[in-house]
């Protein structure tokens, strides 16, 4: 038990009686290995390698085992991978356009899950997604993709006339609506992409390493009569690592689902 | 709570080696999904896809073979019935035939048997009358020459006799047949 506030990440060890608040420092962490170079590896970077490599090394060895009849696993798998080209990609844009779309959204879907759930996983304790770079990666590469689309369906000044000076619009709202567009699809879109991640992971991991060190403190480091309290924000830990569970996957759906929807905006309006 | 809102707009400032890292990341990663992980997948999609769709296929064609040759063994044993009913019915002529045959035969036969049966009768009654005519005659000549004795030597006598007694018999007969 005396390792759980430690284990959740908060890091440093709690003076006797001393109520440890995670802080904002938790997300810059030092560097540990190459530091000063460009090279360099803080705690969050390690444990997104670390993920990277985990993933790859199961769903590597899942995909070369691969059989015709699927085993338990197997079949989890191959499950997610079919929700994510149905549910996301298709259910959004189509198959025929979908198509296109299947890997990069089923590569968007399933890293930013994994690293999520590095969240809550014992020793991680810290979300691969919880530095600010990572998703705004991801939300870079669906911008890259729905502009491509756009030139590549509309061509560029088509597509900009379109989105900035949209028809059956009075003219002088133009000078509000264009501004207001073009901030749209240059900036909000990929912005609101990686914040929401990125802020997702950043409070979940606050939310949860403020109950465990709560925990802690009313538990462990004083006795005293707010050790019923300590009880509950054990159980408020335990409910909140769950819910981070399911924020993980919810947060990665909403990512490859919005993906999805920004690309095809891109697309002519007729199927 | 100031250098907090500071710290909290560092978060959002983007560290070189940060960059670096991630962009590695993403890259390996997308690599990995685009180029072996669902790739591999699909074709074990399509693999189980056309399996089952050649599975369908082939008890599709497993149920027609069977369908015909059912078809084939009922046509079969239709065309046997009616071969052994045709068989039977003409055993069934056939016997009667033969029967029949048998029965005219058998009755030309008894009529020929019958006619010869009753031609032998008839000679031999013949022969029995033409044989007893002759010993009743020499029976009565020696009767006679016993009773007339000597008287009846001559010869003309015995010969004008002899006719007239023959005469009364074949009268007498000939009377008895009317």
């Amino acid at each position: 038990m005396a390792g759980v506030a430690e284990l959740m990440g908060t890091t440093g060890v709690a003076l006797a009686a001393e109520f440890h608040v995670p802080q904002i420092d938790e997300f810059l962490p030092p560097e540990i290995i190459f530091a000063g170079t460009p090279f360099a590896m803080n705690r969050i970077v390690m444990v997104r390698l670390i993920a990277t490599a985990v993933m790859l090394l199961v769903f590597g060895i899942t995909a070369a085992r691969a059989k015709l009849i699927p085993g338990r696993w197997q079949g989890a798998v191959e499950w997610l991978i079919e929700f994510v080209q149905n549910n996301i990609v298709y259910e959004v844009m189509g198959e025929l356009r979908g198509k296109r779309y299947v890997p990069m959204i089923t590569t968007l879907f399933l890293t930013i899950m994994v690293f999520n759930l590095c969240g809550i996983i014992p020793f991680a304790n810290m979300s691969a997604n919880a530095t600010f770079v990572m998703p705004l990666l991801f939300a870079v590469w669906t911008f890259v993709q729905y502009w491509r689309a756009a030139i590549r369906e509309k061509g560029l000044l088509a597509y900009l006339k379109e989105e900035l000076l949209p028809e059956g619009v009075p003219i002088p709202v133009y000078i509000i609506l264009a501004p207001m567009q073009l901030i749209d699809i240059v900036l909000i879109r990929p912005a609101s992409l990686a914040i929401r991640l990125f802020a997702n992971m950043v409070a979940g991991h606050l939310i949860v390493a403020l109950c465990f060190a709560a925990t802690q403190f009313f538990l462990i480091e004083s006795h005293n009569m707010m050790a019923g309290f300590g009880v509950l924000t054990l159980a408020g830990g335990f409910i909140m690592t769950l819910f981070e569970a399911f924020v993980a996957a919810l947060q990665a759906f909403i990512f490859a689902t919005l993906s999805c929807v920004y690309i095809n905006l891109s697309y002519p309006e007729e199927a | 709570m100031e250098t907090q809102a500071v710290d909290g707009v560092k978060l959002f400032i983007p560290e070189t080696y940060d960059i670096f890292w991630s962009a590695v990341v993403l890259v390996v990663v997308a690599v990995f999904f685009y180029k072996f992980f669902l790739p591999k997948f699909q074709a074990i999609f399509d693999e189980r896809a056309a399996k089952i769709e050649g599975g369908i296929a082939k008890a599709e064609k497993a149920q027609a073979d069977a369908d015909a040759a059912k078809k084939k063994y009922e046509d079969q044993l239709n065309t046997a019935r009616v071969d052994a009913a045709k068989i039977r019915d003409d055993a069934r002529t056939e016997a009667s035939h033969i029967i029949a045959d048998a029965r005219v035969k058998a009755e030309a036969d008894a009529a020929q048997i019958t006619a010869n049966a009753q031609k032998s009768i008839e000679s031999q009654q013949q022969q029995a009358l033409v044989s007893l005519k002759g010993e009743v005659g020499a029976l009565a000549t020696a009767l006679a020459g016993k009773i007339l004795g000597s008287k009846l030597q001559d010869a003309d006598v015995q010969t004008s006799m002899l006719d007239s007694m023959i005469e009364d018999i074949d009268k007498d007969s000939a009377g008895k047949a009317k």
